[in-house]
């Protein structure tokens, strides 16, 4: 493909692309994407386009491997068009029927179906699925049928066509922001700043060089959102900077992604080449005055690289450490130039915006919260996955009709939302709509989007631990309070895990929890604490319980615990016997069986191998 | 020429030059904001975290320190109000928990009236106030030790743990270091920690008058009023 000129050969290549594609009747879309590459997409992925070819289908059927669906627990999934047929776990020896009977046939295979979990029933169609139709899936639906390594699929699906509207000389750099401003976009990276307003600044400040970064440096456990719009979707991503960049006065664009995040950065350099090729990217894109490049800077891992000044501090080659920010990035940030950064959400969200209308965007969510966002399902729940909801949703809403509520008949206890810097609000709590406010208000944050649900096999107490070991490991080091304030923390809390505790540690806990809130350096710091206030906001008897009575009654804290044998349900089947591996259980056959206390290491094989149920936790 | 700028510190009107941080100045007009990552003559990096104060922008107060803050016309700033002292003396109480064998930081404990320290003392040998890594690479250029490691590995070291030549051992970084100065009554053993004697009496005075001055033995490094 040659370099396009101007926006009339952009439509013109559209055009040609499309008529291209007319004599396609069935388009297969399998998810590519980390969770389902995990569950061995890569294998039915190839098996069915040797079969493909074998039976000469190439021409009429489309095999497209499409960013992340969203439903990675069912994966790898796959969608057939027309007829919207939705296959999960498909393995590479069902390829040879899928392409005989339902695209050669046009039957169905029933094995391959959904059974959903509430109702037990095979859902055939996507568009049924409980877990979609509850959701408003605006970005991650443009997931769908584009293959993220080639632009010729985003050019067809419609792609480009907002940077075509605003390099035209009908729409200015003022008419961007504009627009940006009245839809209250929010940063979906975690703070929720107005990207409107940051805008504004940047495009005000003085500056002979501006910059525009793409954070993708998602380091939050348990969330991926970021990861999969970018591996899924990246000219999205690079066509809403490019806007941001037209709208600001930027010439260089970054975007920061973890290398962890192989495919990602993979798609993101194949993606940032295919658009220099055609000159989307480069000097006078589209034969406009506007100049634009984006270079792909990979982050090493450190969760801390995730907060602005660090992460620019990492682009500009030094220790990815954050700075004070009494001035904002829009006016002082990379290499000391006006800089805007966004999220990867974020940026994917703006095409929409200009190609839809401010007032299409402002329309989804509440008073102060609006739009959509992608937040990633996961934990004790039955559904899990990407779910994209608008804002205003209740969290109730969420868990049990999208995530299809506990698995295992147990009780829902809590969800944590916004990663590490987020918090716990308890199922009394559930009716909150997720809004960057109210959840902010209730001691917790939307941060990038990470929900975990947990159930009262959770102990609280360790949900805390867990983070603060997460935050003590990822803590850059550099201002007291994060540093010594979260071992400190840690210290405490581990106290208390292991039968140590004091009451009025407590109010310590809550003390520091407050002062390193305060003080700390940067947004991560400031906002470490919070899975220990919230806990203890909301979970405060659990606190007490494990400091008074020195029990766990979720049975996760060991040092609190004891297993047991119950002798009425015990038949001395002997499997605990034989799978204990520090030999801690004695018994003869078909007698009740012991654990010997002082050689049990409470690993807890014994207690999921028992079919009886007759292994308890005191 | 000088600019001037007109700040608010405390209540006092106070001309500031323009370009200076609201730490400087204060100490310049002896109003004590304790401090102890920051050295004059080297930048500030807002480590220590202990000269926070109250910038009311609006009418809502925001905290920050003041090392990283520059002077701005009309600028209010508090340094002594009770939540200001709260927030202090607990940091100040997490420092001294890390090194209580410093007298640097045993002062600064009394100074920001901390009275009992809740938790378990650990004799550290290093803050981390990174003095020594700034003077070596900003006013020496030598670069000769560093931060390596992150969050709780973090520690200053030469590269690779070698003493590079350029290092010239000029002994910049022991002077500046706070943790060089013992206290009183010799350095602790470990679990004998306990604030340092003398402070004691100082105490008094930092208690009828919170946030005073109780003649630190950093105060040259402050570069002080007192002593300048």
């Amino acid at each position: 493909m040659s370099r396009l000129n101007s926006y009339r050969e952009l439509e013109h290549l559209r055009e040609q692309l499309r008529s291209k594609r007319k004599d396609i009747t069935t388009t297969i879309m399998i998810c590519g994407g980390t969770g389902c590459h995990a569950s061995g997409s890569q294998n039915v992925i190839q098996t069915i386009q040797e079969e493909l070819s074998r039976q000469g289908l190439d021409s009429k059927v489309r095999l497209c491997v499409t960013g992340c669906h969203g439903f990675c627990e069912q994966g790898p999934v796959m969608v057939i068009e027309p007829g919207n047929l939705f296959y999960c776990h498909v393995s590479a020896e069902d390829a040879f029927e899928i392409v005989h009977l339902t695209i050669m046939q046009g039957e169905v295979i029933e094995r391959l179906l959904y059974t959903d979990p509430v109702s037990g029933r095979k859902v055939r169609t996507e568009s049924e699925i409980p877990f979609y139709v509850s959701q408003d899936r605006q970005i991650l639906s443009q997931n769908r049928g584009v293959d993220p390594c080639s632009i010729e699929d985003y050019i067809v699906a419609g792609g480009y066509s907002a940077l075509t509207r605003v390099v035209n000389n009908g729409f200015s750099p003022e008419d961007i922001i504009a627009e940006i401003t009245s839809s209250d976009l929010r940063g979906r990276g975690g703070g929720g700043f107005p990207t409107g307003r940051k805008w504004i600044e940047c495009k005000e400040a003085h500056g002979d060089e501006k910059y525009v970064i793409c954070n993708a440096d998602e380091g939050d456990p348990g969330a991926y959102m970021d990861r999969c719009v970018l591996e899924g979707n990246p000219h999205l991503v690079l066509e809403g900077m490019m806007i941001g960049a037209r709208a600001v006065g930027a010439n260089k664009g970054y975007i920061y992604v973890r290398n962890e995040y192989p495919l990602a950065v993979k798609h993101a350099r194949i993606a940032v080449d295919q658009a220099r090729t055609l000159g989307l990217l480069g000097e006078n894109i589209l034969g406009s005055s506007f100049s634009f490049d984006v270079n792909i800077a990979r982050g090493g891992g450190a969760f801390v690289c995730g907060e602005s000044t660090a992460l620019m501090a990492s682009i500009e080659g030094k220790v990815g450490e954050p700075r004070p920010k009494d001035v904002h990035t829009a006016i002082d940030g990379l290499y000391h130039k006006p800089t805007v950064l966004n999220n990867v959400e974020t940026w994917a969200n703006v095409p929409s915006i200009i190609l839809k209308g401010s007032s299409w965007f402002a329309s989804k969510g509440t008073e102060r919260s609006k739009g959509t966002k992608i937040l990633a399902l996961t934990g004790r729940i039955k559904n899990t996955g990407l779910v994209e909801i608008p804002l205003g949703t209740s969290i109730h809403e969420v868990v049990f009709d999208i995530g299809g509520g506990a698995v295992n008949g147990n009780a829902i206890k809590a969800v944590q939302t916004g990663g590490p810097s987020g918090g716990c609000l308890p199922v009394g709590k559930f009716d909150l709509p997720i809004d960057f406010d109210v959840l902010h208000e209730a001691g917790s944050m939307i941060g990038s989007g990470g929900m975990v649900v947990m159930d009262d096999e959770s102990c609280m107490v360790d949900v805390a631990k867990y983070f603060l070991t997460f935050l003590q490991n990822e803590s850059c080091g550099k201002c007291l309070p994060c540093r010594v304030g979260i071992d400190r923390m840690l210290e405490i809390i581990t106290d208390i895990t292991e039968g140590r505790g004091r009451p009025e540690q407590l109010d310590l806990l809550e003390e520091l929890g407050d002062t390193i809130s305060q003080t700390a350096l940067c947004g991560l710091g400031r906002t470490a604490s919070n899975p220990v206030l919230s806990t203890l906001r909301y979970f405060r008897s659990e606190y007490e319980e494990h400091i008074k009575d020195r029990k766990c009654s979720a049975g996760v804290c060991k040092a609190l615990i004891t297993y047991m044998v119950d002798p009425e349900k015990c038949n001395g089947c002997g499997v605990c016997l034989r799978v204990c591996v520090h030999n801690a259980i004695t018994g003869n056959k078909k007698e009740v069986h012991v654990i010997n206390t002082q050689l049990c290491q409470k690993c807890g094989i014994c207690r999921s191998e028992c079919k009886f149920d007759a292994i308890k936790v005191v | 020429m000088l600019q001037y700028v007109n700040v608010n510190i405390d209540g006092a009107i106070i001309k500031a030059t323009k370009g200076t941080t609201v730490l400087d100045t204060a100490i310049e007009y002896g109003i004590c904001i304790p401090h102890l990552c920051h050295v004059p003559y080297l930048s500030d990096i807002g480590a220590c975290r202990l000269c926070i104060v109250e910038h009311v922008v609006n009418g809502r107060s925001k905290i920050t320190t003041s090392c990283t803050l520059n002077v701005e016309e009309g600028m209010v700033i508090r340094t002594n109000t009770e939540r200001i002292r709260k927030l202090r003396r607990n940091l100040a109480e997490l420092l001294v928990a890390q090194a209580p064998n410093s007298r640097a930081i045993q002062d600064i404990a009394v100074r920001c009236g901390v009275k009992e320290v809740r938790y378990p003392f650990r004799n550290e040998d290093c803050v981390l106030c990174g003095r020594c890594v700034r003077v070596c690479t900003e006013i020496w250029k030598a670069r000769a030790i560093g931060f390596v490691g992150r969050g709780k590995d973090r520690h200053v070291d030469f590269p690779f743990g070698i003493r590079p030549d350029f290092c010239k051992q000029c002994g910049s970084c022991i002077q500046l270091c706070p943790m060089t100065i013992p206290p009183c009554n010799g350095p602790m053993k470990p679990g004998e920690e306990r604030l340092c004697g003398q402070c004691e009496s100082q105490m008094i005075v930092a208690d009828q008058i919170p946030g005073s001055c109780v003649w630190c033995e950093l105060g040259e490094g402050f570069a002080c009023g007192r002593y300048a």
